[in-house]
């Protein structure tokens, strides 16, 4: 690429070219699919923590309307598990079939699943199925409850990381501490449920899933109906996001393709709102001790960061809070570790952020804790502590503008004007608090195919089967094509979302634009390649000419003496549809940097206590991805992530009720998530946009997940600022702060 | 597959008459249907999203004689005669209706899940003189609308740019 075209084309602030079918409501859904002859399958789901089912009465339910067939355990095909391996691309979170069994381990675990010709007739007739459980006197429903009697912790082995001499450090340092938080189960909540539609034909399935990576789901029920996988199709063109719920094959969408191959017509299964915090993942809560030492100048002398969460009975999970801490500051002497234990909850997965969300929550909140210890303003303290070497890789970091970050967001925010004493700053009844902390997140990259076509009408088309999550990758798809083609966006036709596409990386772990854009470059590259082939044999407009004299720009191929012809003419004249280029690039470069991105989150809370009312009013973040492709969609997914953290800062908890071990708040209402009303007066972000040419030829490392870190210490850092309240335990209720 | 092919217990669909996105349109309908799932699973209109089914996120949200409502809290028998504009019904000769386009400028949305719901709410708030304004107004009125991607902000701008023009 050169300069001249990114300047013009990649960085804008591009609307997205799949906006106006959004807007005119012509986005197909998952669930927006009527098949010829379609039936609707409704769930049935336990309603005990833990135990076995010991009866099934299935008398009104098989009576009622429309019915065509109800499974369970002893009525459903054997299928396979997936071997559940990332490398394979065929991992799942859970692994246990549905219907494996007729044991229960976690409440909302489908026990059943009624097929009938409509929706309406087929949730009527799962309400009427009746089940007799043997249920567990005491189900393990919280963390709390796992640690008292849940038996020994496991320790995950291959997250933790340890150098130097972190407990002989910390006991000798001079300013110490020792404290311990607790973060909550979250559950990612996604506007569109999870949803199915499923249909065979000739002993193919065609699966229209709301998915966030559809070659794993392919390859996952390849696995589990044991075909080989061009017999499978996943198809999510749309999807209502998912925030990493949707990234692996949950139980419903094995239930859904059964149920469709075993009644022999097209079934569409919607996972209901309450059943989306039971049975499709969740953030697990978390209990997390940090042990903090500095010495009187404010340089960390020893760092421990030891975690436990909750995993479900049949799977581990592991939520690796300290993968931030063991490279964000200087520290030589450091450990952090996790562990599991079990719980009566369905399989925890990815949430937004995993491990650095609340683990930064703990150690943003921590550094502020030892700031305040050592009587230091905390931006001053993380300053001390800045590093630009991956102490736990011992590699330097490929780019990193912290620093820029720190100053940029302290500047906007007016961070030089705080008063440090707790509760100093008043704006009339409301006390102001003023916090910040660092973000951080890894920076990934993995394989990627992808196709392009140079088209004879004056389009270009690219496929490619990643995904749109709402992140704007059909926009920035089109941006690639055209940085290298000329050819505006508006004439460029991009296809994502389907398991026969070119393979594409999940929608996940901000790894899509940097994985995905360079095999579109490298496909655009290939088919101008073709295009000049073409140009340059019997007929061609180039005819004779040698390919390496020819360059293509601005959708014209020329030579070297001033003789230009547009590409759509050289196809036209040979009477050719298309020049075509495919492409397979690999993974990150290892071994000689250590890549991530960067930034810092500047919050202002008010704090009224005459009627105890909690806000975040102002949010200044400097954000360090590297090179920015559009302005737009990228500042509204750290804008986006911004509203979840103060979601995970103030409200968002899924609580289960200790003697039952059901969930108590499963549902959009009670489980709190921001609104309208609770979002900032001001937010503003600054986007660094320092290319990271390192990583890959657009400089870019990815932007989905790095707001949301940090954010919720910052928020709670800001709220000991106004109330000198130190919250541990997420989320901040009223309660805390208005208790003495 | 249309709701009404099977009847439960001898009870017998009845006709209702909608004035649906400017045209006239007769329907059959269970007396449990709702205005949500007549649109979505006998018309296929499926630019009106479920996102709840119970009234709490407003992704399903319609005007109903130029009031917006939960279409998944209301019975589809109760709308004989009404006035029904959904998504699909907001343009007119193809061009966007002028919140569409702000929505398109101010990249108000990402997953475009919850976004008909937005719109529908958007524009019931701008013709509504009983709400004010300003931007807490408008913050308040639209609370009921979750957008769980996060793009509150430039939702909020796509609203006020759009004042004066619906």
């Amino acid at each position: 690429m050169t300069d001249k075209i990114q300047a013009k084309i990649i960085g804008a602030s591009k609307p997205r070219i799949d906006g106006p079918q959004k807007l005119r409501g012509e986005a197909m859904y998952a669930a927006d699919h009527h098949l010829p002859n379609m039936a609707y399958a409704y769930g049935v789901f336990s309603t005990v923590a833990s135990g076995t089912i010991d009866h099934i009465d299935l008398s009104k339910a098989k009576q009622m309307p429309g019915v065509i067939d109800i499974f369970h355990h002893d009525h459903f095909p054997d299928l396979y598990r997936t071997p559940s391996s990332f490398a394979q691309e065929n991992k799942v979170d859970e692994t246990r079939l549905p219907f494996e069994d007729g044991k229960v381990y976690y409440p909302g675990q489908f026990v059943a699943l009624v097929v009938a010709d409509t929706f309406a007739n087929a949730r009527a007739a799962a309400y009427a199925v009746k089940v007799d459980y043997s249920a567990d006197a005491e189900p393990i429903a919280t963390l709390s409850q796992a640690l008292e009697r849940g038996g020994e912790p496991k320790t995950a082995k291959s997250s933790g990381h340890s150098r130097g001499n972190p407990d002989s450090a910390y006991e000798s340092s001079t300013n110490r501490i020792d404290v311990t938080y607790v973060t909550p189960m979250e559950t990612h909540n996604p506007m569109e449920m999870h949803a199915s539609t499923a249909s065979w034909e000739n002993g193919d399935l065609v699966l229209y899933e709301a998915s966030q990576g559809v070659i794993f789901a392919r390859n996952v029920m390849a696995k589990v109906f044991g075909l080989a996988p061009e017999r499978v199709e996943v198809r999510s063109p749309f999807i209502g996001s998912g925030f990493g719920s949707k990234l692996w094959i949950w139980p419903h969408a094995i239930a859904a393709a059964a149920a469709s191959r075993e009644v022999g017509r097209p079934v569409q299964l919607v996972v209901p709102r309450q059943q989306m915090f039971t049975t499709t993942g969740h953030r697990p809560p978390t209990q997390q001790q940090i042990r903090i030492g500095a010495d009187d100048n404010g340089k960390l002398t020893a760092l421990t960061h030891d975690s436990i969460n909750t995993t479900s009975m049949v799977d581990t999970y592991v939520e690796s809070t300290g993968s931030c801490t063991k490279s964000l500051y200087d520290c030589e002497n450091l450990r952090v570790s996790h562990a599991t234990i079990g719980a009566n909850h369905g399989t925890p997965t990815s949430m937004r952020a995993p491990g650095a969300a609340p683990g930064l929550f703990a150690l943003e909140s921590a550094m502020d804790e030892m700031a305040e210890k050592l009587n230091m303003d905390p931006l001053e303290f993380r300053k001390a502590n800045y590093t630009e070497r991956d102490q736990s890789m011992d590699l330097p970091f490929s780019s990193i503008h912290l620093m820029e970050a720190f100053d940029k967001g302290a500047e906007k925010f007016g961070w030089a004007k705080r008063d440090h004493a707790v509760g100093s700053m008043r704006d009339g009844d409301e006390i102001i608090g003023w916090g910040m902390a660092a973000c951080n997140w890894e920076a990934l990259k993995m394989n990627c195919d992808a196709r392009v076509s140079l088209r004879a009408d004056g389009t270009a088309y690219a496929s490619c089967a990643t995904q749109d999550i709402g992140t704007g990758t059909y926009t920035i798809v089109a941006q690639a094509v055209s940085s290298i083609t000329g050819i505006p966006l508006d004439k460029i036709e991009v296809e994502l979302g389907d398991s026969s596409y070119p393979s594409g990386p999940v929608s996940g772990g901000s790894w899509a634009t940097a994985t995905t854009l360079p095999a579109i470059a490298e496909a655009t590259r290939s088919a101008i390649e073709a295009l000049k082939s073409y140009a340059i044999g019997d007929g061609g407009a180039f005819a004779g000419a040698k390919a390496d004299d020819l360059s293509f720009d601005d959708g014209k191929l020329s030579d070297g003496d001033g003789k230009s012809v547009a590409y759509t003419d050289v196809l036209g004249q040979l009477k050719l549809a298309n020049a075509d280029g495919e492409a397979h690039t690999p993974g990150a470069p290892q071994g000689e940097y250590s890549f991530r991105s960067f930034g810092a989150h500047f919050v202002e809370v008010r704090w009224d206590p005459g009627i105890s009312r909690l806000r975040v009013s102002r949010v200044v973040s400097a954000i360090d991805v590297g090179q920015i492709i559009n302005e737009k969609t990228s500042a509204n997914q750290v804008e986006g992530a911004i509203a979840m953290g103060i979601g995970m800062a103030l409200f968002e908890a899924t609580e289960y009720d200790e003697r039952s071990g059901l969930p108590v708040n499963n549902n959009y209402a009670e489980y709190l998530v921001p609104v309208h009303a609770d979002q900032p007066d001001s937010v503003d972000v600054i986007l660094l946009d320092h290319p990271d040419y390192a990583f890959n030829e657009f400089g870019a490392r990815g932007i989905g997940e790095i707001g949301v870190t940090g954010m919720a210490a910052a928020v709670a850092n800001a709220v000991h600022h106004a109330t000198g309240k130190r919250i541990r335990e997420l989320p901040i209720r009223l309660e805390q702060l208005m208790s003495a | 597959m249309s709701e009404t092919s099977t009847a439960a217990g001898g009870i017998s669909a009845c006709s209702i008459t909608l004035q649906l996105n400017g045209q006239r349109r007769e329907v059959e309908v269970y007396p449990w249907t709702t205005l949500l799932d007549l649109l979505r699973e006998q018309l296929h209109l499926t630019g009106t999203k479920k996102g709840c089914d119970h009234g709490q996120c407003g992704a399903c949200n319609v005007h109903v004689n130029g009031t917006v409502i939960n279409s998944c809290l209301s019975l589809a028998v109760m709308h004989d005669g009404d006035e029904i504009t959904t998504v699909e019904g907001l343009s007119e000769n193809g061009e966007l209706h002028p919140i569409q386009q702000a929505f398109l400028d101010e990249d108000a949305y990402q997953c475009g899940y919850c976004t008909a719901g937005q719109m529908m709410t958007a524009t019931y708030v701008l013709n509504s003189s009983h709400i004010g304004d300003s931007d807490d107004a408008v913050r308040e009125a639209m609370s009921g609308n979750i957008c769980r991607c996060g793009a509150y902000k430039n939702i909020l701008a796509a609203v006020q740019s759009t004042r004066g023009k619906v």
